[in-house]
C-alpha cells in the first residue's frame, strides 16, 4: 500500500503550481468549464455509458490527477488522452481533478449498444485469483483510497485493456507490488479477474 | 412571457400539459420578462439538446423551449457503417421525451421567422414565442444550385447522405444493389462544411464492404479540394487494408461541375462518370433559419463572437454548431457543437446574472472507423488568449501503430458517440 503512495508523493514534488488542496486562484475558466468538456467521451457528469471508455467521476483526487499529468507529460501510453491532457496546465488538472473528485461514481443508462457482460462463471473463478490485488484494489475493487482507482463496476473492456497494458507494455508507469502480481498470472487468470471486478456493484 | 393569441395558447397548454410541464411555464400571461429569464432554443441537435440542458443545469429559474422540427434525431455520426452494412438505423435513432424531466418545453414545429427587434421568433404552425436569449442551431442546408443538376429531386436518385435518415438507408441500398465491377462514386465537396473528415471515413467503409462483397469494384474520389483531413493516415490505412480506392483531387481534374439523375452520372471537365451507385455530398451553408434571419455573411455562415458564440449581427442571439463560424481550425463537428453549446449555455446565464462574459475552454474531438476494427482519431483543446481562440494542444492519431491500437480506437469511438448521445438525450 505505501508503495503507492510513494508515486503520488514523486508526482507532487515534481508539480510546483497548484499543488495546493485548497482552491487554486485561477484566472481562465471555472474547474466546470474545464470539465464539462470531457463529457462528450467520459459520459455526463463523468458517468460513462460504456463499453469502453472509462467512468472517472468519484475516482480519487490524486489518482485522477496523477493520470492526467501523467498523460501530459507524455509519462503514460494512451490513445488519445496525451492529445487531450497537454491542453491543460498543472493548476488547471488540478481543478479538473478534484471537480471529477467530487462528483458520484454510477452507472449510465441509455446507451443505444452495450457493453460486454460479465460472465458469471469467469467472475467466479476471477474471484478466488484476486486475492492478492485485493490487498489494495479492497473491498472487491469498490474501495478508492488516495491513488487507488475503483475497479467495481468499471467497463469490463476497460478493465482489460488496462490489464493487458499493465502486464505486456513495459513503458507503462505501475506501482512495482502490481506489476509482480500482474507478472505472476496468466493471460487467462487476469481475464478471470477483469470478469469479478467488472461484476461488482 | 409569450406572444400568443389565444388559440395558440390553448392548444399549446393542452401539450404542456400533457407532458406534465404546465404550471411553472405560464406563470402569468402578459407578464413581461420581469424576473423570470426566457430562453428558446432553435434546433434540436448535437448543439441545441445540449444549450437548453445546459442553461437549466446553470441556472434552473429559466425557462426554456426547444424548437425542432422533427419528432426523432437520426445521429450523423456513426451513420457510415450503416451504410456498409455493419450498424443497425435502431442505434442512430433517439427521441426527446426525457428532455422534460430537465424542465425543457420542446415543441415539434419549425421556426419560420426570426424578429431581432422584437425578440421573437415564429413558427409554421404559426405560433409565436418571445424570448430574452435566442439559440440558433439549425446546422447546415445544402446550396443546391453549385452543381448544376444536383437539386433535392435528384438526392432522391443520386443521395447525399448528408443528413443521416433515410438518405443513409438509399446509400445502404445501392451500395448493396451495384454490379461487382462498377465503381462507386464519392463527390466530396469543398471546404467548409460538416465533417471534414466524413467522406473519406465513408469511403473507406465502402471500399470495406466491396473488398468482401464486389471485390472487383473500386471507390472513386471526386474530390472539390486538393488536400483533406487526417489525410496521411487515411492514405496510409488503405494501403495497408488493401483498400481499392481513388481519389482524385480539384488540381486533377476532381471537380464535378454537373449531375445528371436521369442518366446517373457525374461529369467533371475532363471526363463522364456513370455508376447505379453515386453519393453527391453537396456544397454547404448555414441552415436555412439563419439565412431568413439574416445571421450570414458573405460566406453564407455566421459570424459570431469566438468568446460567447452572440451573433455579431444581432444582439441576444447566439449561434452555435456547423451554422456559425467558429475560429478556422474548429472544425463543423457534432463534438465541437456540443462544446461549443456549453460556451454559450454559460454566457447566456452569466448574462443574465449581470456577471462578466466567462472564460470559455473548447474541445473537439472526431473518431474516423476505417472498418469496424480499425479507428483513428482528432483531438484539440482551446483557450481564449488575448482576445482569440488559441490552440494548446491536439494532434491525429499515430502514423505509425498496432493493430490492437487501431482496434481500441474503434472500440472507443463507438463508446465516445454513447457518452455523446447520452448526454444529450436522458
Ligand atoms: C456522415 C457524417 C459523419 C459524421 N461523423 C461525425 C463524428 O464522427 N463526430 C462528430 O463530432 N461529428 C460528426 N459529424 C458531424 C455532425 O453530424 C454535425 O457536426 C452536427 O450534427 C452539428 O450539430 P448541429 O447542432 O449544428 O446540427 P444538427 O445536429 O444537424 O441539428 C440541427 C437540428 O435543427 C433542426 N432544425 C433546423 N432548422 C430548424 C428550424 N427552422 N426549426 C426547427 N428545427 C430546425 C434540424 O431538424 C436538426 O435536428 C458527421 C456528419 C456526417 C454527415
Ligand atoms: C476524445 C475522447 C476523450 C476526451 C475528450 C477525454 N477523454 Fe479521458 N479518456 C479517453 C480514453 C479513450 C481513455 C483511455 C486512455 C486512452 O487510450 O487515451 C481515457 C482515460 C482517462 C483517464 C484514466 C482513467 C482510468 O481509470 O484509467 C482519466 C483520468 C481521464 N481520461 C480524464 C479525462 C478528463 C479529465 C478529460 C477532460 C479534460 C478527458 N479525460 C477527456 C477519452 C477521452
Ligand atoms: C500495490 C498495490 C496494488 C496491487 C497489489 C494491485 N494494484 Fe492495481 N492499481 C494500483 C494503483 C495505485 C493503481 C493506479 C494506477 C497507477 O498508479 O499507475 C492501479 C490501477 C489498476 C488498474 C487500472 C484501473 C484504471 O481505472 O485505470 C487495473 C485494471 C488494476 N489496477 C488491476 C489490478 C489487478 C488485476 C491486480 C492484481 C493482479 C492489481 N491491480 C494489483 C495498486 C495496486
Amino acid at each position: 500500500m505505501h508503495d503507492m503512495k510513494r508515486r503520488t508523493l514523486v508526482l507532487a514534488a515534481g508539480v510546483v503550481v497548484g499543488g495546493l488542496w485548497g482552491a487554486p486562484a485561477m484566472a481562465g475558466p471555472t474547474p466546470s468549464m474545464l470539465s464539462n468538456t470531457c463529457a462528450g467521451c467520459h459520459g455526463p457528469q463523468g458517468v460513462a455509458p460504456g463499453p469502453s471508455i472509462p467512468t472517472i467521476a468519484g475516482m480519487p483526487y490524486n489518482f485522477l490527477k496523477l493520470m492526467m499529468t501523467e498523460y501530459m507529460k507524455g509519462d503514460r501510453p494512451s490513445t488519445i488522452m496525451g492529445r487531450v491532457a497537454k491542453g491543460y496546465s498543472d493548476v488547471e488538472i488540478d481543478a479538473i481533478a478534484k471537480h471529477f473528485a467530487g462528483l458520484k461514481w454510477g452507472v449510465q443508462g441509455g446507451a443505444s449498444v452495450k457493453g460486454k457482460s460479465v460472465d458469471p462463471a469467469k467472475a467466479e473463478k476471477g474471484k478466488a485469483l484476486a486475492k492478492e490485488c485485493e490487498k489494495c484494489h479492497e473491498e472487491g475493487g469498490k474501495k478508492q483510497d488516495e491513488d487507488t482507482p475503483r475497479l467495481a463496476g468499471q467497463w469490463l473492456e476497460y478493465l482489460q485493456v488496462k490489464i493487458d497494458d499493465y502486464k505486456t507494455n513495459e513503458k507503462y508507469p505501475q506501482p512495482k507490488k502490481m506489476k509482480s502480481q500482474m507478472d505472476k498470472l496468466s493471460v487467462e487468470d487476469l481475464d478471470a479477474i477483469a470478469h469479478y471486478f467488472a461484476g461488482q456493484k | 412571457m409569450y406572444n400568443l393569441t389565444r388559440r395558440h395558447f390553448v392548444k399549446l397548454t393542452g401539450g404542456l400539459a400533457a407532458a406534465g410541464l404546465v404550471s411553472p411555464m405560464f406563470p402569468t400571461l402578459g407578464r413581461a420578462s420581469q424576473g423570470k429569464k426566457h430562453v428558446v432554443v432553435v434546433g434540436g441537435g448535437y448543439g441545441g439538446v445540449i444549450a437548453a440542458k445546459y442553461i437549466r443545469m446553470a441556472d434552473p429559474s429559466v425557462t426554456v423551449t426547444l424548437i425542432e422540427k422533427e419528432k426523432l434525431y437520426y445521429s450523423c455520426p456513426l451513420s457510415n457503417p450503416v451504410i456498409a452494412g455493419f450498424r443497425d438505423m435502431k442505434v442512430q435513432r433517439w427521441g426527446y421525451e426525457n428532455l422534460a424531466k430537465h424542465g425543457i418545453n420542446v415543441q415539434h414545429d419549425e421556426v419560420v421567422e426570426i424578429d431581432p427587434v422584437k425578440r421573437s421568433v415564429s413558427t409554421a404552425k404559426s405560433a409565436s414565442f418571445s424570448y430574452d436569449k435566442l439559440v440558433v442551431a439549425p446546422g447546415v442546408d445544402f446550396k443546391w444550385d453549385a452543381i448544376e443538376g444536383y437539386t433535392e429531386k435528384a438526392s432522391e436518385k443520386i443521395p447525399h447522405g448528408w443528413k443521416a435518415g433515410p438518405q443513409t438507408l438509399l446509400l445502404h441500398e445501392q451500395l448493396s444493389a451495384m454490379k461487382d465491377g462498377d465503381p462507386y462514386i464519392i463527390v466530396a465537396p469543398p471546404m467548409p462544411f460538416r465533417c471534414p473528415p466524413g467522406p473519406y471515413e465513408r469511403a473507406s467503409l465502402v471500399a470495406w464492404y466491396l473488398k468482401q462483397h464486389k471485390p472487383r469494384s473500386k471507390v472513386i474520389i471526386l474530390d472539390a479540394k486538393d488536400k483533406f483531413a487526417k489525410q496521411p493516415l487515411f492514405v496510409g490505412a488503405w494501403k495497408e487494408l488493401g483498400y481499392n480506392i481513388e481519389w482524385v483531387p480539384v488540381n486533377e481534374g476532381g471537380k464535378v461541375t454537373r449531375v445528371n439523375a436521369d442518366s446517373m452520372s457525374v461529369h467533371t471537365e475532363m471526363q463522364e462518370y456513370k455508376s447505379s451507385a453515386i453519393n453527391v455530398i453537396p456544397p454547404q451553408k448555414a441552415g436555412k433559419i439563419a439565412h431568413a434571419a439574416g445571421l450570414v455573411d458573405k460566406t453564407g455562415w455566421c459570424p459570431v463572437n469566438q468568446k460567447t458564440f452572440e451573433s455579431t449581427v444581432h444582439k441576444d442571439i447566439y449561434v452555435i454548431g456547423d451554422a456559425c463560424i467558429a475560429t478556422a481550425e474548429i472544425p463543423k463537428s457534432g463534438f465541437a457543437a456540443n462544446s461549443e453549446a456549453k460556451i454559450a449555455a454559460a454566457a447566456i446565464v452569466a448574462a443574465f446574472k449581470g456577471e462578466p462574459e466567462p472564460d470559455p475552454s473548447y474541445v473537439n474531438t472526431c473518431y474516423s472507423l476505417l472498418s469496424p476494427d480499425y479507428g483513428i482519431s482528432v483531438a484539440a483543446v482551446w483557450a481564449f488568449k488575448d482576445n482569440a481562440v488559441a490552440k494548446v494542444s491536439g494532434g491525429v492519431s499515430p502514423e505509425k501503430a498496432t493493430p490492437a491500437f487501431r482496434k481500441q480506437e474503434a472500440s472507443y469511438a463507438e463508446s465516445w458517440y454513447q457518452s455523446i448521445m447520452v448526454e444529450m438525450f436522458s
